[in-house]
């Protein structure tokens, strides 16, 4: 009996020193974009497909989770969510995977969707709402708008205290508007405003990246 | 500041008047103070004076411990060494005497048959040769009598004798021809006889060289068992060298278990996808770590086994049937291993491969330019080949690294005595300083002091001689 019950007690023991090292620290990373359909911006879905397909989703390890978001005239609607995956951890699973979003991405690109307004606010929300759900380690969003957002009548849009905690933003390929090249103050307090509005809810930092190159370096640093 | 002057409009006054009654209260406290600096001093000095005694008591009492145990391992190999040379005198000497009885017996044999020729030569005698000064005289007198019959009588003389010397001749040829048969016979034997010879030089120069090495050892081990500080030193310094060189080895072999690591760690995600974290480590990581440790392991039961090393007693101490089966089975788990490796050091080549062209292909460039720079299978080759060769080289490690917990002991105790003979020295540095503090305070107190005891050695000294 005590033969069984030695190396029984032993197994126990070392399961309970490993269940005791098990990290519940999550080391994935969550990636939402926004893609800006609205106005002008429309005729840029194919260069931020591209963007999207070389600079963020070769960034993804198995685990990772992403999240394709169109800013229409009300965002904040279920619809609005393009395409989503959560990578397997196996590579291969993974890599196919990939491929399988990288074709619903082009076809989004070739779409001839395009909205009057823009809700960025509403599609950042649902992003902070996808992004929270995942519980990853690492939550990151990348808005790909003029940034001007022109609401439709009755919509509101007031972020949580805490609507973006933990998360790193970055607005990435913005173009300037006619009017931001005749006054570039204009452009600059705009995104100084978004700035304000974004940390005040809680985000961990914003940037505006001018390059898709630093993409990666963006993403290295919010792990 | 104002508040203590006791004349607020006279600073000058007041702070003269706080010196000279500060003065007087010191000089009158002037042995309590010279006690309590020295209080003070014997509390921090000779505490750290203790301390230091005790650390060198300690360290001297680690190098005692290091010097015996050096001491019985040194003598332990020593006669191991020894114990080696015997076996190795007493199988060359079992051999040789096993085979010197069957070598006297070919000697005997050998010697018998050179004898037997030599007699037999010694048997065939030639025939004189003295017929042709005969032939010669008959034919010179044939023809000087002039008698037709004695004529007649010394032809037929002179033809038989002729004949009898050619006779004599083809018979003494034949002899010697027989002579130089046997004697020919002969050289094989002699050959042979000088083989047999050599055979027994070098049998009793290995004897020699044996009993030479083991008067080495003999002289090593008087050396060691005295104990003397140059046996010591020599000691240490193998077994310092052992160390290093334990040392150097082992991190050249983590070095390649880094690299072994890194390549089955990406495949493994493959057969153990999880997202579970151990300590910050994927579970697939743990898995190729596991891999490597498994073969260190492996290896260290082979040698175990082969008898190359003595970590475990057990091992030593089990038959050779039992030996065997370990080492067949530490073998078998290594190629297993190494097969392993190999398979997924293919599959990580294939994982890279995908990767690039599935990365380009997000980039947007085409299918033709990027199989254009994968036709090569030079890298999955040497991939395949890494991943098989180093479960083996890892399994080496075993040997140093018994070397390495064999010389860890006396390189760490040496490295403690150092470390806490410095702190012994800077402890000692420390209450020598302090104690110079102390009593450079206790001169500059009386210093201060100066006036009142000047005046108090002028009573005394008046009193004294009134006395």
């Amino acid at each position: 009996m005590r033969k069984i019950i030695n190396p029984a007690l032993f197994a126990v023991l070392v399961s309970m020193v490993v269940a005791a090292c098990t990290d519940n620290k999550a080391y994935e990373t969550s990636y939402c974009a926004m893609v800006d359909i609205s106005g002008t911006y429309s005729s840029q879905k194919k260069s931020v497909v591209n963007i999207v397909k070389a600079g963020i989703l070769p960034e993804m390890i198995p685990g990772d989770s992403m999240f394709f978001v169109k800013i229409d005239s009300n965002s904040y609607a279920e619809e609005n969510l393009v395409t989503k995956l959560t990578l397997d951890y196996r590579p291969t699973q993974a890599n196919n995977q990939k491929l399988a979003i990288s074709k619903a991405l082009d076809e989004f690109g070739s779409g001839k969707a395009k909205s009057r307004l823009t809700d960025i606010s509403g599609a950042m929300m649902l992003c902070s709402d996808y992004l929270k759900k995942t519980q990853s380690g690492t939550q990151i969003m990348f808005i790909f708008s003029d940034m001007k957002e022109e609401l439709p009548n009755g919509v509101k849009r007031k972020f949580a205290d805490d609507e973006f905690e933990g998360m790193h933003i970055a607005a990435m390929n913005v173009i300037k508007l006619k009017k931001d090249s005749k006054d570039p103050e204009v452009y600059r307090k705009r995104l100084s405003q978004w700035e304000k509005r974004i940390t005040g809810a809680g985000a961990d930092n914003w940037t505006t990246l001018l390059d898709a190159t630093k993409i990666q370096e963006f993403i290295d640093q919010a792990k | 500041m104002e508040n203590l002057y006791l004349f607020p409009k006279m600073p000058g006054v007041s702070i003269a008047i706080w010196i000279v009654s500060s003065m007087i209260f010191l000089f009158f406290a002037r042995e309590p103070m010279h006690k309590m600096i020295q209080a003070m001093s014997d509390a921090t000095a000779g505490g750290l004076r203790k301390m230091a005694s005790w650390i060198k008591l300690s360290a001297e009492a680690m190098r005692e411990k290091d010097r015996k145990v050096l001491l019985e391992s040194g003598v332990a190999k020593i006669q191991g060494e020894i114990l080696q040379e015997f076996h190795k005198i007493d199988t060359a000497n079992t051999k040789s005497v096993a085979g010197y009885p069957k070598l006297q017996l070919k000697l005997d044999e050998n010697i018998a048959k050179i004898e037997s020729d030599y007699k037999e030569c010694g048997q065939v005698t030639p025939e004189a040769p003295g017929w042709s000064e005969a032939v010669e005289t008959i034919a010179r007198a044939k023809g000087s009598t002039g008698d037709r019959i004695i004529e007649k009588m010394l032809s037929e003389i002179h033809k038989s004798a002729v004949a009898g010397e050619k006779k004599a001749i083809s018979e003494l040829r034949e002899v010697a021809g027989k002579r130089h048969k046997i004697l020919g016979g002969m050289a094989p034997v002699w050959k042979r006889i000088e083989k047999l010879g050599k055979e027994i030089n070098y049998k009793v120069d290995k004897v020699i060289e044996n009993s030479r090495n083991i008067d080495k050892y003999m002289d090593q081990y008087q050396k060691i068992s005295t104990g003397g500080s140059e046996s010591i030193d020599m000691l240490s310094s193998k077994v310092t060298k052992l160390f290093i060189i334990s040392l150097i080895v082992i991190f050249v072999g983590m070095v390649g278990a880094f690299i072994n690591f890194n390549l089955i760690a990406l495949p493994m995600s493959e057969l153990v996808p999880a997202g579970v974290r151990v300590a910050g480590m994927a579970v697939s990581e743990i898995s190729a770590l596991v891999i490597v440790a498994l073969e260190l392991v492996l290896g260290i039961f082979l040698f175990e086994a082969i008898g190359v090393t003595h970590t475990f007693p057990q091992i030593a101490n089990m038959t050779s049937g039992k030996r065997r089966i370990i080492l067949y089975g530490s073998l078998f788990g290594l190629l297993f291993l190494a097969s392993v490796e190999a398979s997924l050091a293919i599959l990580r080549e294939h994982l890279a491969e995908a990767k690039t062209a599935l990365d380009r292909s997000l980039a947007g460039e085409s299918g033709s330019a990027i199989s254009e720079n994968i036709d090569s299978n030079i890298t999955v080759i040497g991939q395949a080949l890494l991943g098989f060769v180093l479960p083996w080289i890892l399994a080496v490690i075993a040997i140093p690294l018994e070397m390495f917990i064999e010389a860890s002991q006396h390189a760490f105790a040496k490295i403690y005595t150092i470390m806490i003979t410095l702190v012994c020295h800077l402890a000692n540095a420390l209450a020598f300083l302090i104690e110079g503090i102390f009593k450079i305070l206790m001169h500059i107190f009386d210093i201060y002091i100066i006036v009142p005891v000047q005046i108090s050695n002028m009573f005394k000294g008046k009193s004294a001689s009134v006395s």
